[in-house]
């Protein structure tokens, strides 16, 4: 087993190297990504374009680097808001059972009745396009997992000893929440963090994709893929490209997920893209 | 017993399908402002505003809406679409079968990858082909289907002109829609077969088996095998309905006239009962998949019954 992990580093180490890399280089050469260049249109790799560019002669780079910070940034916000929004569902249905309890899982349930990826699709489509509605279409869907996740693990601690002697000892509630029971879930919501991140990644791309996500000129990894597409008998490169990132980054989170889910002996997630 | 268990679970699905009916309602209403400004513009005649407003039911107060769109579903009546005015359910219907045909090739061709990659993996567990079986299957998981698609078609389609680009008439263009959607299945599965496998095999009455010397491919197959297909068959059921959501955007990629890119047209022309209708339908479908995968478990697994 020793050896698999450290494979498993190794895998994940390369898998994150080009997305660095191109971080990186689009950091260092400083170029705009927005500069329309009609005398560059599709041009092959240069020392000005190390990738080219694309069809309305805007550095590709510069582009890939905008996609990458976008799906990381909507990646991390929607994964906070949606642990805390769901964590916090999950807890008080827990702790107050009841008819509240069976009220929010009832909620939780319809969401569940959606593919996840439809319902995301339908609710951005509704809201229109944009980053924040794409962000909040993401946490509409997202944040049930972890509602469920703390609901179970808050069920099977609420009556242990330590938690009942914090109450006689008379703890608030949101002390024994913060002190006693966020602690003691945290292993298996950090592993459905990881792979959540990885679901959010493709989902903003996807929806990006269909066009109800981020909207041109802005760069997405998606309406990168959707723009290369189109292009594709011309220049391959340009949806070969935003793809391979985008790939590479969620395959590497997911590894993360697997591994953190390996060491903290967390049994009840499954990546779940 | 199990009759009873399963009437149970059957009624607990009417109030999920009741919600669901409920959001799908609410999503005309989270249209910013006026759905009929966003539909005509601010600049269209009074009458085509107030005749738009009528065929929505937007002119009935809010309850009267809800109760008619739930009236509506029960009767069959899911309303028109703007764009053509023909029938919701019609429109489904008539997609319908393309989305079936690509749904059941990709599961079929997810359980033939799935299968033996999962128990090659599980036979050789911890060594390097395991740690290849199970990257491959990660590798599933992690690769975009609308990326998948494109470089599918970028390989056998353009480069060597071996299977059509998209649509569904030419003979073979079932083939990359079908490996597209189907990846992410084979991969979920295979991990679900390997990990069942293994678990099975680690049971007591698996040693006895070998002790008394029953060959270790009749364990594997016969005794281990058994144990191990309860929750793959329910993952299977499961997928049914997930398949579903990741026809929407497979279907767009490979313009398959399916359920999914009428979804997607739908949501291009504003065509917002549609929408609804497409939303509904293929939430029904993923409901119903959902319970078959429950009853399933309770009927290979007596163990579910209780509790």
């Amino acid at each position: 087993m020793v050896e698999t992990v450290s494979r498993t580093q190794k895998l994940i180490a390369i898998l994150l190297s080009v997305p660095l890399l191109v971080l990186m280089a689009a950091w260092l050469m400083n170029i705009d990504g927005h500069r329309v260049d009609l005398d560059a249109i599709l041009a092959g790799m240069s020392a000005a374009h190390p990738l080219g560019t694309d069809a309305l002669g805007r550095d590709l780079l510069a582009r890939l680097a905008e996609g990458l910070r976008l799906s990381l940034s909507v990646g991390v916000v929607v994964v906070c808001l949606g642990s805390v929004i769901g964590i916090s569902v999950g807890i008080t249905a827990a702790w107050l059972g009841g008819w509240v309890d069976a009220v929010l899982m009832r909620v939780a349930d319809i969401v569940l009745s959606f593919p996840g990826i439809l319902l995301a699709i339908a609710l951005a489509a509704m809201l229109g396009p944009g980053v924040e509605n794409l962000i909040m279409a993401l946490v509409a869907v997202g944040w049930v997992g972890f509602s469920r996740l703390a609901r179970v693990q808050v069920l099977a601690l609420k009556h242990a000893p330590f938690v009942e002697a914090s109450l006689a000892g008379g703890s608030s509630v949101r002390y024994i929440a913060v002190k006693h029971l966020l602690p003691n879930i945290a292993a298996p919501l950090l592993v459905e963090a990881s792979f959540g991140l990885a679901a959010v990644i493709i989902g903003e791309a996807g929806l990006s994709f269909l066009g109800v996500g981020v909207q041109p000129p802005d760069a997405s990894l998606g309406t990168m893929i959707r723009e290369g597409t189109r292009l594709m008998l011309v220049e391959p490169l340009l949806v070969v490209w935003p793809g391979l990132i985008l790939f590479m980054l969620v395959m590497a989170v997911n590894l993360l997920g697997d591994r953190l889910r390996d060491r903290l002996d967390v049994k009840s997630v499954d990546s779940h893209v | 017993m199990l009759g009873r268990v399963c009437a149970i679970r059957i009624i607990q699905a009417v109030p999920t399908l009741l919600g669901v009916a409920t959001l799908v309602f609410f999503l005309l209403h989270l249209v910013p402002g006026d759905p009929v400004d966003a539909l005509l513009g601010e600049t269209a005649m009074a009458a085509d505003r107030e005749a738009l407003r009528k065929a929505l039911n937007l002119h009935l107060p809010l309850y009267e809406q809800y109760g008619q769109f739930l009236l509506g579903l029960l009767s069959g009546d899911w309303g028109n679409s703007i764009v053509d005015g023909r029938g919701v359910l019609e429109l489904i219907a008539e997609r319908l079968p393309a989305t079936a045909e690509l749904a059941a090739w990709s599961l079929i061709l997810a359980v033939l990858l799935a299968l033996p990659l999962g128990y090659w993996a599980a036979r050789h567990a911890g060594s390097t082909q395991d740690f290849a079986a199970m990257s491959f299957s990660l590798l599933g998981v992690s690769i975009p289907n609308f990326w998948l698609g494109p470089m599918l078609m970028l390989l056998f389609s353009v480069t060597l002109g071996w299977l059509p680009v998209s649509g569904m008439d030419a003979p073979g263009s079932i083939i990359l829609p079908a490996i597209t959607l189907g990846t992410a299945l084979a991969a979920i599965l295979s991990r679900m077969a390997r990990s069942s496998w293994l678990e099975a095999m680690s049971m007591d009455a698996m040693r006895t088996a070998r002790a008394s010397g029953v060959s270790e491919q009749t364990i594997w197959w016969r005794h281990a095998a058994r144990l191990a297909a309860v929750p793959v068959i329910t993952m299977f059921a499961l997928q049914l309905g997930t398949v579903l959501g990741g026809a929407v955007i497979t279907e767009t990629v490979f313009d398959w006239p399916g359920l999914g890119l009428l979804t997607i047209e739908a949501i291009q022309r504003r065509d917002y009962p549609l929408v609804q209708g497409c939303v509904l339908i293929i939430a029904l479908f993923y409901v119903i998949a959902n319970l078959l995968a429950d009853l399933l478990a309770l009927w290979l697994d007596p163990r579910q019954r209780h509790g």
